[in-house]
């Protein structure tokens, strides 16, 4: 189990710099750059934590881990917020919506965090770190959610590049909800298995990423008649909204027979 | 345990929408010919084919069944009643499929436009839900309770239905040529 959870952190490191490296070469680094900020970090810090795990012992090494992973977490999030502009670049409310998602999610979990650091004194974050990272990872699925129901709702069309880091992404977020609360409620018997998920879900991302960003390659602009004024959605918006009101009144008016 | 079932249920969702996200198809472009002809087909299917007055009132009449039931032995009854629940039903089920066709019309115009107003769309959507659960009621109460069940429901879907086609037709009122409109003048033909 050690030896394949060592080849899977050393294929992760390998993808991550390829990935890198292409995106320097084909001058996509600007393009994303908070997904590649992303990446770059988890790599200093999977580098990091492997030169640093033998002088280390196990409490500080744990203690470290969690703290970077949290980082990650946070600059995960970032990623999804550059998604979310890329998909609804169009569609700037789409977009709005959203960022709003995922700023009241997000909200939600540091209020409970403040209310348990304030109100209970016996609580300690530090010791509850794979909750936390719990929780952040629910408000990254949930936005990411909100993303992908929208875009399949209105029939966006995607570019390569943004479905392969929405899978990715969605790949490695799902998984590690998953294996965190089993790791949570099952207890310490399920941490081998979670050792094994959670870095094949990230190499399984990393090689979706690999394949989506080989080159660059946007959503096409759709070739559509020229674009309507905002003079016409309302009119269109404002037609339906009016008619299936009263077509509702009508439905609620049904007497019973 | 509540956060248990929860997390595996996000965890769960979002790996089934991944799914279904990874296969989607590409979609067609935006007013597209092959996709404004659909909906205008759709359009008056549902306009000329399914929703003019007579042919409701025709499905519905009491007054067949009452007939049938004076004049004719049971076996008859049972056949008649049987005969037009799945006439009823084949109806339901056309008007149901003929408005999920002019929502995705809706969805697939509304895309074009950069400022939707959100709520507004999502008040839309929750309208088209209730019309299709309106539906999909009736298609039960005809299964179940045949088709002479609820007649009132059956005209304020009819009427329902009526007015989506006008809003619809608004939309595609762009095909037709100013001034010869054969469509609206068959339409005025049909509207009782």
């Amino acid at each position: 189990m050690w030896i394949l959870s060592q080849v899977v952190a050393y294929l992760a490191l390998l993808i991550e710099v390829v990935i890198l490296v292409r995106a320097i070469q084909s001058k996509n680094f600007a393009k994303y750059s908070m997904f590649y900020a992303y990446l770059l970090t988890v790599l200093v810090t999977s580098v990091f934590l492997q030169i640093a795990k033998p002088t280390l012992s196990g409490p500080v090494y744990a203690v470290l881990y969690w703290r970077l992973e949290l980082v990650t977490v946070a600059l995960g999030c970032g990623v999804i917020v550059e998604i979310s502009g890329r998909v609804f670049a169009r569609h700037l409310s789409l977009d709005r919506f959203v960022k709003w998602v995922a700023i009241i999610t997000f909200g939600a979990i540091f209020l409970v965090f403040a209310i348990h650091v304030a109100f209970l004194p016996h609580w300690k974050p530090v010791a509850n770190p794979a909750e936390l990272e719990l929780d952040l990872r629910i408000a990254q699925a949930i936005a990411l959610l909100s993303i992908v129901s929208l875009t399949g709702y209105y029939g966006f069309e995607i570019g390569k590049n943004m479905k392969g880091l929405i899978l990715g992404f969605g790949v490695y977020v799902g998984a590690s909800i998953i294996s965190l609360t089993l790791r949570l409620f099952i207890g310490i018997q399920f941490s081998p298995v979670w050792k094994i998920i959670v870095p094949l879900s990230y190499v399984a991302a990393l090689l979706l990423w690999t394949v989506a960003l080989w080159s660059y390659e946007p959503a096409r602009a759709p070739a559509s008649p020229p674009e309507p004024t905002d003079v016409d959605y309302r009119g269109l918006a404002g037609r339906t909204r009016q008619a299936l009101g009263s077509i509702q009144e009508q439905l609620d008016r049904t007497p019973d027979r | 345990m509540i956060q248990l079932i929860l997390s595996l249920l996000v965890g769960f969702v979002l790996a089934v929408s991944l799914y279904f996200f990874a296969r989607r198809a590409k979609p067609s472009a935006e007013g597209s010919a092959q996709q404004l002809r659909e909906a205008r087909q759709t359009l008056d299917s549902l306009q000329y084919g399914l929703l003019p007055n007579d042919l409701v009132e025709r499905i519905f009449a009491r007054e067949d069944l009452e007939y049938v039931f004076s004049a004719a032995p049971p076996d008859v009854q049972s056949l008649f009643l049987a005969d037009r629940k799945n006439v009823a039903l084949g109806w339901v089920r056309r008007v149901r499929a003929a408005v999920l066709e002019l929502m995705r019309f809706h969805r697939g115009h509304a895309r074009l436009h950069a400022r939707l107003s959100f709520s507004t769309e999502i008040r839309l959507a929750l309208n088209f839900a209730g019309l299709l659960t309106a539906c999909r009621l009736l298609q039960i109460t005809f299964y179940l309770r045949g088709p002479y069940a609820a007649p009132g429901m059956v005209r304020t879907a009819a009427a329902a239905a009526s007015r989506v086609c006008s809003i619809s037709e608004n939309s595609l009122a762009f095909l037709n040529v100013k001034g010869v409109d054969p469509l609206n003048s068959g339409a005025a033909r049909h509207r009782a």
